[in-house]
């Protein structure tokens, strides 16, 4: 054999593999944030190209990014500063980062995808307009209009899209409208349900931007970001730390807090109210975007070695990291942004320091069992403390707390009657929110006091 | 409030008013999207007034009404007008799952209408969720439930909590408890649970969807909610929701109704005058020989053609 060569294997990608295939790895809202990406990354651009921890002044409150959604269309629409022509012809609508092409500095666009899948998973007619000053100070527009079914039909071997002339926006920025949506992006934009989700996920990863001022705006209503606190008091501390990490040779800039944001439930039964846990747990954020929010997965950890799997028994504990980095291609992401890169060595060397902390509040869990009276008492004695305002700690503090042995022996309850009847009681009781647990205590003792009386 | 706002309760004129709206509004869909043989579900009760109009109006053969209570399904069979009205006895979350899986009825569009006398709880919840998951294409489905604020809290801060509950996903978080007060909750009871009906079939991703066309506010004494609307197949999703658009659509009224408790005699009085383009003023009832508030006046001449003139015997 001497390896003389006999064919070459065609590896070239088609134009179908981009518009079908890639689509389906993200999900509908993920895409709406890629998009949204962008239009931050423009925003951070025009003013300075700051890096996002948790000390950082940026002001972005002259930025506004207004989504539309409806069962006909999707349309957002920034202030951002727009893309030029020139970062159009080029780089804005290739397929993946062309090499030696710099990402955004501190941004969140990474891989020269985002735009061109959102588009494709929400509908087949796109059209990409931007207005933008030039050096000269003069005001320049232009757009892309992008009929993808022609597109995918054309049978020119060229993938590129044609750039035409287009009217002034009101502002520079970005304008992307997407019509003949795609069946599932047609479903969801009409559905409530869905719509009200986007606003709570927007809310909460973006919260560190608009806590900064960004206008985030969907269909009309501004979206306010999740105030992320934790509960403290003397014996009560959050931990905070940060440290300088390296990733392949780039910098990156790493800040942890972590402590207790509310109280751990009396018991670990299940209780009634869904996702009653949901916002505890571990959250990741590169560059300011939160990618990974109240993870009680093994992709924080939990479950892996030497850290226990999430149980309803550790509910109250929040933790979060940011990797700040210069160069975005350095950050533990993964390209829908949804996940981190479990490899990332800066990810790893995190997780370490996430389970110490996390295992000192499990202990604190266990110790809490024997002694949940006075537990509640110094639990109720902390106040909120926004992130921004956690001093800097090398470690999480925690009451001690005594272990008291019941001096009598517990009688569990258990009994089931219909939802209707309980949900009455409840009201009768003072509240109709309040859990089965305690409806079936108060009636206990009320039955008790007027039967048994004073013992 | 004077004892003649509230007497006469048992001829409920808003009541009334709101149920022939719905019969005409589901009369003209019936027309438009062409039913062939459908099925009424509903809870009739011992009167079946509505059982009564779907035959008569709506021209519908069979009929389910389910009965929850023992000595309330001996009277209803009992009471039951037509031979072609099914009593089922149990209650709805173990009677519609039966019927749904039944071959007989679910090869046909359905005309449901659960007309509960409950707030909307978690029962009435996944009767709803149910409905719209599983019912025939083309079927129509109303539900009504109290809008009465004390059921949803004590006090308007446990309310939002209480909706989330309640209504899931759809309701904001951003939810005050002011907009939970007496007044302002039943417009949000409402598009709450129409808000939830599209959420339930855009979930499953239903072919044609929920297209709300019902919500209707009204009082007699308790605050109710009538919300609904059509769950029609690919192919008559325009035209219905064309037809809705339309300014001839009259079962979501911008207003609640709060319809005056008359006399026989005031109303047919009132009744003489129209229709007038020009409307009814104080003067013009006083000219009568009696007397109204303004806000009667405007209700009632709006709703006189569906006004209860006359005390119904069923037979």
């Amino acid at each position: 054999m001497n390896n003389q060569k006999l064919d070459s294997a065609n590896a070239s990608p088609t134009k179908e593999f981009f518009v079908n295939m890639i689509t389906k790895d993200i999900s509908l809202e993920d895409s709406i944030l890629d998009l949204i990406d962008n239009s931050i990354d423009a925003a951070k651009h025009s003013s300075g190209s700051q890096p996002m921890t948790l000390g950082s002044q940026i002001d972005l409150s002259q930025y506004t990014i207004s989504i539309k959604l409806s069962s006909n269309s999707f349309i957002i629409v920034d202030n951002c500063g727009g893309m030029t022509l020139d970062n159009a012809i080029k780089h804005a609508f290739s397929f993946g980062r062309k090499p030696g092409i710099e990402p955004e500095q501190y941004g969140i666009g990474v891989y020269g995808i985002g735009m061109k899948r959102a588009a494709f998973k929400l509908g087949r007619d796109i059209t990409v307009r931007s207005t933008y000053v030039e050096g000269n100070r003069i005001r320049q527009s232009f757009k892309v209009p992008i009929d993808v079914e022609e597109w995918l039909k054309s049978k020119i071997q060229s993938w590129d899209f044609d750039i035409v002339e287009a009217e002034d926006m009101e502002e520079n920025g970005v304008e992307i409208q997407v019509r003949n949506l795609t069946s599932a992006a047609k479903n969801a934009l009409a559905n409530p349900a869905f719509v009200q989700n986007l606003r709570r996920m927007l809310a909460r990863d973006y919260s560190l931007y608009l806590n900064k001022g960004l206008n985030l705006i969907v269909n009309g209503e501004r979206i306010s970001g999740l105030h992320l606190e934790f509960a403290g008091s003397e014996e009560f501390v959050p931990m905070r730390i940060s440290y300088n990490g390296l990733q392949n040779g780039d910098e990156i800039f790493v800040e942890m807090i972590g402590g207790m944001a509310a109280p751990p439930p009396d018991s670990t039964e299940p209780d009634e109210k869904q996702n009653s846990d949901k916002r505890f747990g571990w959250y990741i954020a590169c560059n300011g975007r939160i990618v990974l929010a109240a993870d009680k997965t093994e992709v924080s950890g939990w479950g892996t070695t030497n850290w226990p799997q999430w149980h309803r028994q550790y509910a109250g504990f929040m933790g979060i990291v940011l990797f700040s980095a210069y160069n975005t291609a350095a950050l533990p992401l993964t390209t829908t942004k949804r996940s981190v890169d479990l490899t990332s060595d800066v990810y790893k060397t995190a997780q370490v320091k996430m389970r110490d902390l996390t295992k000192e509040w499990i202990n604190y869990t266990n110790e809490r069992k024997q002694a949940l009276d006075a537990a509640k008492e110094k639990e109720a004695r902390a106040k909120a403390i926004p992130i921004q305002q956690v001093e800097n700690r090398e470690s999480i503090a925690l009451p001690k707390l005594p272990a008291v042995k019941p001096v009598e022996r517990p009688a569990n309850v258990q009994y089931s009657v219909p939802v209707k009847r309980m949900k009455r009681l409840a009201g009768e009781l003072g509240n109709i929110n309040l859990p089965y647990r305690e409806v079936g205590l108060r009636s206990f003792e009320y039955t008790y006091e007027d039967l048994v009386g004073e013992e | 409030m004077p004892s003649f706002d509230v007497i006469n309760y048992g001829l409920r004129p808003s009541k009334s008013i709101q149920r022939q709206l719905v019969f005409n509004g589901i009369h003209s869909l019936q027309a438009l999207m062409k039913l062939d043989m459908p099925l009424y579900v509903g809870l009739g009760s011992v009167s079946f007034t509505d059982f009564s109009l779907a035959h008569r109006l709506l021209q519908i053969r069979d009929m389910v009404s389910i009965e929850s209570k023992k000595i309330g399904y001996r009277r209803a069979k009992f009471n039951s007008p037509y031979a072609t009205i099914k009593v089922l006895y149990g209650v709805t979350e173990k009677v519609l799952p039966e019927l749904l899986d039944c071959s007989e009825a679910i090869n046909r569009p359905w005309i449901l209408w659960l007309d509960y006398d409950c707030e909307f709880c978690e029962d009435v919840r996944d009767d709803i969720r149910l409905i719209i998951e599983r019912v025939p294409e083309n079927s129509i489905v109303l539900f009504t439930f109290n809008g009465n604020e004390m059921r949803y809290g004590r006090k308007p801060a446990q309310r939002p909590e209480r909706l989330q509950t309640l209504f899931e996903d759809v309701v904001p978080d951003s939810l005050s408890a002011n907009a939970c007060k007496k007044g302002k909750i039943e417009v949000n009871l409402a598009n709450f649970a129409i808000n939830f009906m599209k959420a339930t079939a855009a979930n499953m991703s239903r072919p044609g969807g929920f297209v709300p066309a019902f919500n209707i506010l009204y009082s007699d004494s308790a605050s109710m909610i009538t919300v609904g609307g059509v769950l029609p197949n690919n192919s008559l999703v325009d035209t219905v929701n064309d037809f809705l658009q339309s300014c001839a659509w009259e079962c979501c009224p911008s207003e609640p109704i709060i319809a005056p408790n008359l006399t026989v005699k005031e109303a047919l009085a009132l009744q003489s005058l129209l229709p007038n383009g020009a409307g009814i003023s104080k003067n013009d009832v006083r000219n009568l020989g009696f007397d109204l508030e303004e806000e009667h006046v405007r209700v009632y001449e709006k709703y006189y053609r569906e006004y209860p003139t006359y005390a119904q015997v069923l037979i």
